[in-house]
C-alpha cells in the first residue's frame, strides 16, 4: 500500500508531538518540546494483515489558517486533531478549526483527539465531553500511552475502508 | 380706361419674361424631381459617388483608423502608465533577472576558468604532459573535468510530499521521511518568502547541493557532490525534463508498482552509469 500523509494538528502545547514520539519511538519526554515549524516521521501499522505506511507531519503550534502554510496540509489522507483536556483555550475554537480543516481537505479522515487524559477525572472529562459542539473520537495519555496505539490503528482502519 | 390696359400689358410682359428667364431652371428642376422619384435614374446618378467614397475609405480607412485607435491607446496608455507597469514589471523583472544571473554565472565561471587555468601549475604539468605523449590538451582537460557526482534523486508528490519514485547510491535515510521533509522546507521557504510564485530550486550546503526541478503536480529532486556549473545545470534540466517526458506523463492513481517502476528508471538513467 502506498504511504499516507497525516497531520498531527491542534493548538500550541497540547501534546502533538508528545504523542508523535510515543507511537512512533514508544516514548515520552518530560522535557517540554516545542517544534518549530513542521517535523516528518514514518511509521507502518499493520491493519487486517495490511500494511499502511503512515507519514506523520508534526506541525508545530496553531490551527488558524494565517499562522501554518496551508500548503502544509495539502494531499493528506487524515489530520489527527489534538486538544489539551486541562486547557480549555485548547479546545474553544475546536468548531471554526474543524471546519477550517475540513474545507482544506474534503473528504478527509479528522480524527479529534483530548490529550492528557492521565490529569483529568472521570467527572471533569464528561463535563468537557457534554461542553463540546463536536464528539471526541478518542481520548489519550502521551505520557502513559493510554490508547495512542489505538489511535493510530483507528485511523489506519478507516484509511483502508 | 387706358391705366387698367397698361397695368395689363405689363403683367403679360412680365410673366413672359419671367418664362424666358426660368424656363431653363424650371425643366433643370423637373429632370431633378423625375430623377429623384425613379429608383433606377437615382441609383445611376448615385452610385458611383457612393463607390467613389468606398474606394476613398477602403485606402484611407486603415490609416485614419489606426491614427485614431493609436492616440487612443497612447492616452489610455498615458493614464494608466503606473498601472500597466505595475502588472508588467513582476513577469518581465523575472525574466530579465534569471536571464542576466544566468549569464553573469556564466561570464564569472569563464573569466575564473581563464584566470585559473592559465598560469596554474596544473595547466602548465598538462601542457607538458600533452607534449610529451603527444595527446592532444583538449583531451586531457576533459578527463580532468571535475564533473558532478548524484547521489540521490526523489521525484515528490509536489502537494503531500509523498515518494513517487527514488533511487540511491546507498541508503542512508528512510527516503520517504527525507521526501516529506523536503516538502516541508520548499512549502515553508515557498510560503515565507513567497515571490510571484516562485518555486524552490536548489539547497547547498558545503559542497552537497539539492538541485530541484519543478513541474505542475510532483518535483525532481537531485542530491549531488560537486560544483555544478550554469551549463551542467542546464544539461541536468535538459535531462529531468526528457525523463519527465518519457515516464512521468500519467501520474494518477499511483500504485507500488508505478513507484517501483519510477524508481528503476531512475536508478538507470541518474545512478547506474555515473
Amino acid at each position: 500500500m502506498t504511504s499516507k500523509k497525516i497531520i498531527l494538528s491542534g493548538s500550541f502545547g497540547v501534546g502533538k508531538t508528545s504523542l508523535f514520539n510515543q507511537f512512533i519511538y514508544n516514548r515520552f519526554s518530560d522535557k517540554y518540546l516545542t517544534t518549530i515549524g513542521v517535523k516528518v516521521n514514518k511509521k507502518n501499522i499493520l491493519v487486517d494483515d495490511t500494511e499502511i505506511p503512515l507519514l506523520l507531519w508534526d506541525i508545530a503550534g496553531e490551527v488558524a489558517q494565517d499562522k501554518v502554510p496551508t500548503s502544509y496540509f495539502l494531499g493528506a489522507s487524515g489530520v489527527i486533531y489534538v486538544f489539551d483536556l486541562t486547557r480549555p483555550m485548547t479546545y474553544q475554537n475546536i468548531q471554526t478549526d474543524i471546519n477550517y480543516l475540513k474545507d482544506l481537505l474534503p473528504g478527509g479522515i479528522i480524527k479529534i483527539v483530548g490529550n492528557k487524559v492521565d490529569l483529568v477525572s472521570d467527572e471533569q472529562l464528561e463535563n468537557i465531553r457534554t461542553s463540546l459542539p463536536i464528539t471526541i473520537d478518542i481520548v489519550t495519555s502521551a505520557k502513559t500511552g493510554q490508547n495512542v496505539e489505538e489511535l493510530f490503528l483507528d485511523l489506519g482502519k478507516e484509511l483502508i475502508r | 380706361m387706358t391705366r387698367p390696359n397698361k397695368h395689363l400689358n405689363e403683367k403679360i410682359l412680365l410673366d413672359e419674361l419671367r418664362e424666358v428667364i426660368l424656363r431653363e431652371d424650371r425643366e433643370a428642376l423637373t429632370e431633378i424631381e423625375n430623377t429623384l422619384n425613379d429608383p433606377r435614374l437615382l441609383s445611376e446618378k448615385v452610385n458611383p459617388i457612393i463607390e467613389q467614397h468606398l474606394e476613398f475609405l477602403k485606402s484611407e480607412f486603415p490609416d485614419a483608423y489606426r491614427t485614431a485607435v493609436g492616440r487612443q491607446i497612447d492616452a489610455r496608455l498615458e493614464l494608466f502608465k503606473d498601472e500597466m507597469i505595475g502588472h508588467m514589471y513582476p513577469e518581465m523583472g523575472k525574466i530579465v533577472r534569471k536571464y542576466v544571473t544566468h549569464q553573469f554565472q556564466l561570464l564569472k565561471e569563464r573569466i575564473d576558468g581563464t584566470v585559473r587555468n592559465t598560469f596554474s601549475l596544473k595547466t602548465v604539468k598538462r601542457k607538458f604532459k600533452a607534449t610529451f605523449l603527444g595527446i592532444d590538451e583538449s583531451d586531457l582537460v576533459l578527463t580532468g573535468a571535475d564533473s558532478i557526482k548524484i547521489e540521490e534523486i526523489y521525484v515528490i508528490q509536489r502537494n503531500s510530499g509523498l515518494l513517487l519514485g527514488k533511487a540511491a547510491r546507498e541508503e542512508v535515510l528512510d527516503q520517504d521521511v527525507v521526501a516529506g521533509m523536503l516538502t516541508a522546507i520548499k512549502s515553508f521557504v515557498e510560503d515565507a518568502f513567497r515571490r510571484d510564485s516562485e518555486d524552490l530550486e536548489m539547497i547547498q550546503y558545503g559542497s552537497y547541493k539539492i538541485f530541484i526541478q519543478n513541474f505542475h503536480s510532483y518535483y525532481i529532486a537531485v542530491a549531488m557532490q560537486g560544483s555544478l556549473s550554469a551549463s551542467e545545470s542546464d544539461v541536468l534540466s535538459t535531462k529531468l525534463l526528457k525523463f519527465a517526458h518519457s515516464y512521468l506523463e500519467k501520474l494518477e492513481n499511483i500504485t507500488d508498482l508505478k513507484i517501483r517502476n519510477i524508481s528503476t528508471k531512475l536508478y538507470e538513467n541518474f545512478i547506474k552509469d555515473q
